[in-house]
């Protein structure tokens, strides 16, 4: 019997196997080296910034996380309480509870360093209580000698994490020297303790001095606890809620990387949306790449279907080219976001300069699975450009492409309005979506509608435009024609610029807005002629009665607001809350933009005013009375208004000073909000004011104008890699919609042969790229702007009031757009006949007998 | 006194004087002399690779000669002008393909009309000129018809229609039957024949086919780098 034919090829898949596709793809691929060299550029940047930027916060979660498992040792809970403390009367209580085996206090404060802008995490805690439960803290052999231990009751000394010894480039000896209140506290560094190398960076101070020092005595922070073998946790939680004072709560041990990870998320998701910018732009090029190529080798895929290849066996050999080219961009994008996070993390720290982890020195750490979804989607999202494709190579007329008769990309382009109209509206409903676990879904999933629906838009958008217009001249004319009768080319030449524009143009109008409404704030609120700090940053400096007092009474000023800050635990303490005590009068509520405005008559119940974060993320509305634990107690407050703060993004009640002084029973402030005499030099205050104060080491003065300067640059600074992403997503979409230009111009050539022949120069259809370029530059353009403007108001309205809860008036930045609608057009008519150049070259004779 | 009778001599339209080519060390044709009249019908026939496109490229002007120089209308042709040589074609010279090329994206009425474009006539007029001449080669109606819907015959016809446009007085074809089968190329014969000898211009056809040589007023042949009657 005669053996049967092997076949040589691997899979067959309708007629087109693995080896015969590969041999067709490596034309499509030696001719079209820009063009994939782009779209996987694309695709790679997408995959390089959304991996870069997960690495490096997974790395700084992990680290937030390893540093407190350190800190938290053998702790099974903890008892929790506002960042000003709690009462250290309910330590003993709470160490006498018949589960718990070990309890630890500790006091944590920031401590400014002086003559610098950052700060230091210092814990207070009791050495002969921490041994037992937190061996960290006990100095290893290898370092210090078991005699040393005594050291950690010494007032002058303190210990240093080894990231802290570090960065402050102190060693064993040497002085460590901290702001507290407007003085300056030295330290002795007794030592390095090897075992905090995973708490970040870190000094260590007994607990006692701690609360002397810094202004916090009978306070503390947490209290750790070990419980007793069998006991469960929460019948100890059960126990403690029953006690504990108002705004102290109870969690596990070491959940602060929970903290984190939910405090951080909305940054991070954001974040990684933008990277989503150049993975949608890089799934369109990939979409034009393939679709332009399908309209030069449609009667190759006819010739194929005509020899026995399925449908299902041509659309297969897109996918398999599309497959591919998203895989080498996921490959080369996820190499480049593990190197560019290494960049990163040393560079900018585990939160990339947000301040979300502040002084933690993140360690690499990458999340393999979470990089290897990265990478698939950057390959999915070339798949399903390469689907669309796929389906109209499928749907191909073998008769007519064998003729050269389809002369248009092959995509349903009649049905193309009904589904932008039905995309676009798809989008309405979507924007109504709660947040889902904090995250606006709705809103990205609106705004992926309106991106395809702006680019299935560009064919019935260019009829309706163009459908009636008919230039006199020849070449105007011309060009016209070309770009209204090929609509399938059009589209797959402008999607990549529509969707960068689109992209680029919602985020340029949200920035601009946002700005404009924070410079509108800060001129409302800042409304004090100068503002004095005790110091630059941390929690440990501040103003005594006394001091303010004596700062009043200083020449040319003529009036002294004070403010303190405190941070809250409300609710389950996963959502910090911020509390803002100051003089509250109708100017300041009018320039937080108070609704409803005013000041309410007065009650038995004190007011407060809650910032929009604080209203979405508790519930609270105008006229609720809202429990707050102020300085232990729980207050009964009640909600007089909603007030705007682009300050603090977790949330903020404010209160009148004079409230909080009768709560707290003390009068102790942050920062002095000052009004000078009429005819007061600032600067002449200002020395006034530090001769009132000499031993004040971290006193920071600016003025209102100054303050309103740095804030804005601050914003300004943390839109800085927005900007940039945008102008990257911007170029690669030009750049996409120019090589678009060189492979239609190059399918093209014989048409411009007959036109060389028909009397046109070079020049001439040179001429005549320029207006297609401009003309589809334009089209890109105006939808671009168009669907640009109305992602804008689903960034403003619902992502932005979603992430981060902050509510802001549109502003168009007109000047900015005309400018970027320019030079897309610009690009484009510049763009065209550059690139088509070399095909206008060739001979019109050669051109006119190409049949490819 | 004699009266005296006034003699027609037919008008030289086109003449080679002396045309010679080469591709590397292969001569194409060498001191080529050729004339054509206005309204008179020339076909030049010859086996494949004889170098008839060639010369009907350089009578385009879209290639150069090593040697000779082209007259139209008793003006050489100055082939060190690119631009030049483009708008000359643009005003003087028809051509007609053998795959049509006509450009898909436009109308049978505006592919015709494009010359008449070019040369920034008025668009009723060109127009007009368009239904004129799609009627006289049997296209009236077809006028917002796409070329993609048409037959070979038809997108020729169309094709002759659009190099008569502007007037030439000088229609090149390039094997203008060779994708048609016998009764279209018949078809496209006949309409070159009412048509373009209608118009006056000098019409030079390269062609294989002896029945499209056939219609021709004159028959020469290139064969070995010469042209033979």
């Amino acid at each position: 019997m005669r053996r049967p034919h092997r076949a040589s090829f691997v899979r067959p898949a309708g007629g087109v196997n693995i080896a015969l596709a590969a041999s067709l793809s490596r034309g499509f691929i030696a001719a079209n080296g820009l063009r994939i060299a782009l779209t996987l550029s694309c695709i790679a940047l997408g995959v390089a910034l959304a991996g870069a930027v997960h690495t490096v916060h997974s790395s700084a979660l992990a680290e937030v996380d390893r540093a407190a498992r350190t800190l938290a040792g053998t702790a099974d809970l903890e008892v929790r309480g506002a960042r000003s403390g709690f009462d250290d009367a309910i330590f003993a209580r709470v160490a006498s509870l018949p589960g718990v085996a070990e309890a630890s206090p500790v006091l944590e404060v920031r401590a400014a360093l002086p003559g610098r802008d950052d700060t230091l995490r210092i814990l207070g805690i009791d050495a002969l209580r921490a041994v037992r439960m937190q061996p960290a803290f006990v100095p290893g052999a290898a370092s210090t000698g078991a005699g040393e231990v005594s050291l950690l009751l010494d007032e002058k000394s303190a210990w240093l994490s080894p990231a802290a010894a570090t960065r402050l480039g102190l060693g064993k000896g040497q002085a460590l020297r901290l702001v507290a209140g407007t003085g300056v506290r030295e330290y002795e560094v007794a030592g390095v303790l090897a075992g905090l190398a995973q708490a970040g960076e870190v000094a260590v101070l007994d607990i006692a001095v701690a609360q002397w020092h810094f202004g916090r005595v009978g306070n503390l922070s947490r209290i750790e606890l070990r419980l007793r073998p069998g006991v469960h946790p929460d019948t100890v939680s059960a126990e403690l809620a029953r006690f504990l004072p108002a705004g102290v709560g109870v969690s596990a041990a070491a959940s602060s990387g929970e903290r984190a990870q939910a405090i951080s998320r909305a940054y991070r998701v954001n974040l990684d949306a933008l990277a989503l910018v150049a993975l949608a732009t890089g799934a369109f090029l990939v979409f034009s790449t393939l679709a332009l190529q399908a309209a030069r080798r449609r009667q190759e895929f006819a010739l194929l279907r005509a020899l026995g290849a399925t449908r299902r066996g041509v659309a297969a050999l897109v996918l398999l080219e599309g497959a591919v080219i998203g895989a080498l961009g996921a490959a080369l994008g996820t190499a480049l976001g593990i190197a560019a996070s290494r960049t990163l993390l040393q560079r900018s720290g585990g939160d990339l300069g947000a301040g979300f982890f502040e002084g933690l020195g993140a360690t690499f750490t990458p999340d393999p699975a979470g990089l290897a979804a990265i990478a698939l989607l950057g390959a999915g999202v070339a798949v399903a450009g390469a689907l669309w494709v796929a389906r109209g190579v499928a749907g191909i007329a073998v008769a007519d492409a064998l003729r050269d008769r389809a002369i248009d990309l092959p995509f349903g382009a009649r049905r193309h309005a009904a589904v932008a109209i039905a995309l676009a509206a798809l989008g309405v409903p979507l924007l109504f979506v709660p947040p889902l676990g904090g995250l606006p879904l709705g809103g990205y999933a609106a705004i992926g509608a309106w991106l395809v629906a702006a680019v299935a838009a560009v064919t019935p958008v260019c009829r309706a435009l163009l459908g009636r217009l008919s230039p006199e001249g020849a070449i105007a004319s011309l060009g016209v024609a070309q770009v209204r009768h090929l609509p399938g080319h059009l589209a797959a030449s402008v999607a990549g610029i529509v969707v960068s524009a689109s992209l680029c143009i919602a985020m340029a109008i949200m920035v601009h807005s946002f700005r404009a409404s924070l410079s509108a704030w800060l001129d409302g609120v800042v409304g004090a002629d100068l503002y004095v700090r005790a110091a630059p940053a941390g929690d440990t400096a501040y103003f005594s009665e006394e001091e303010q007092r004596r700062i009043a009474s200083a020449q040319g000023v003529e009036s002294v607001e004070p403010l303190a800050y405190d941070r809250l635990v409300v609710g389950d303490g996963r959502v910090p809350l911020s509390l803002v005590a100051r003089p509250v009068t109708t100017r300041l509520l009018e320039g937080f933009q108070a609704e409803p405005p005013g000041i309410p008559p007065p009650s038995s119940a004190p007011a407060v005013w809650i910032s929009e974060a604080a209203r979405d993320l508790h519930g609270w509305k105008p006229g609720d009375r809202i429990p707050l634990p102020v300085a232990g107690r729980l207050v009964d407050a009640r909600v007089a208004g909603v007030i705007r703060d682009y300050a603090r993004t977790w949330g903020a009640v404010m209160m009148d000073w004079a409230d909080y002084r009768r709560l707290a029973g003390e009068g102790r402030a942050n920062d002095l909000a000052l009004r000078l005499a009429p005819g007061a030099q600032t600067l002449a205050v200002q020395a006034a004011i530090r001769a009132a104060m000499p031993s004040a080491a971290g006193l920071v003065m600016e003025d209102a104008t100054h303050l309103r300067r740095r804030s804005l640059e601050i914003f300004d600074r943390s839109f800085a890699v927005t900007y940039a992403l945008e102008a990257i997503a911007i170029a690669i979409g030009l750049a996409g919609v120019t090589s678009s230009f060189a492979a239609l111009a190059w399918s093209r050539r014989r048409e411009f042969g007959v036109l060389r022949f028909l009397g046109l120069t070079r020049r001439e259809i040179l001429r005549l790229l320029a207006i297609e370029g401009a003309a589809t530059g334009a089209l890109g353009g105006l939808i671009g702007v168009a669907a640009g403007a109305g992602i804008s108001l689903v960034l403003v309205h619902v992502v932005n009031r979603q992430s981060f809860h902050w509510g802001m008036e549109v502003h168009w930045p007109l000047g900015t757009l005309l400018l970027l609608f320019l030079a897309i057009v610009a690009t484009c008519a510049v763009g065209a006949p550059v690139s088509g150049a070399l095909a206008v070259r060739r001979e019109a004779v050669l051109a006119v007998k190409d049949d490819a | 006194m004699v009266p005296v009778v006034p003699v027609v001599q037919p008008f030289v339209m086109l003449e080679l004087r002396g045309l010679s080519k080469s591709y590397g060390a292969s001569r194409l044709f060498e001191s080529i002399d050729l004339e054509v009249a206005a309204g008179e019908w020339l076909a030049i026939v010859g086996e494949s690779g004889s170098g008839k496109s060639t010369l009907l490229n350089i009578v385009a002007g879209l290639d150069r000669p090593d040697a000779g120089s082209v007259l139209l209308d008793g003006k050489p042709l100055d082939y060190s002008d690119d631009d030049a040589l483009a708008l000359w074609r643009r005003r003087h010279v028809g051509f007609v393909f053998q795959a049509f090329h006509l450009l898909p994206y436009l109308t049978l009425a505006e592919n015709v009309a494009l010359p008449l474009a070019l040369l920034r006539v008025p668009r009723a007029e060109r127009t007009e000129r368009a239904r004129e001449l799609l009627a006289a080669v049997g296209l009236e109606g077809f006028g917002e018809r796409r070329p993609a819907t048409l037959s070979g015959g038809e997108m020729q016809r169309a094709a002759i229609a659009r190099a008569l446009a502007h007037r030439p007085t000088l229609l090149l074809a390039d094997e203008p039957t060779g994708n048609l089968d016998q009764a279209n190329a018949r078809a496209v014969l006949e309409c070159l024949a009412t048509t373009a000898r209608g118009s006056g211009a000098a019409m030079v056809m390269v062609t294989h086919s002896p029945m499209a040589a056939g219609c021709a007023d004159r028959i020469v042949r290139l064969s070995s780098g010469r042209l033979a009657a």
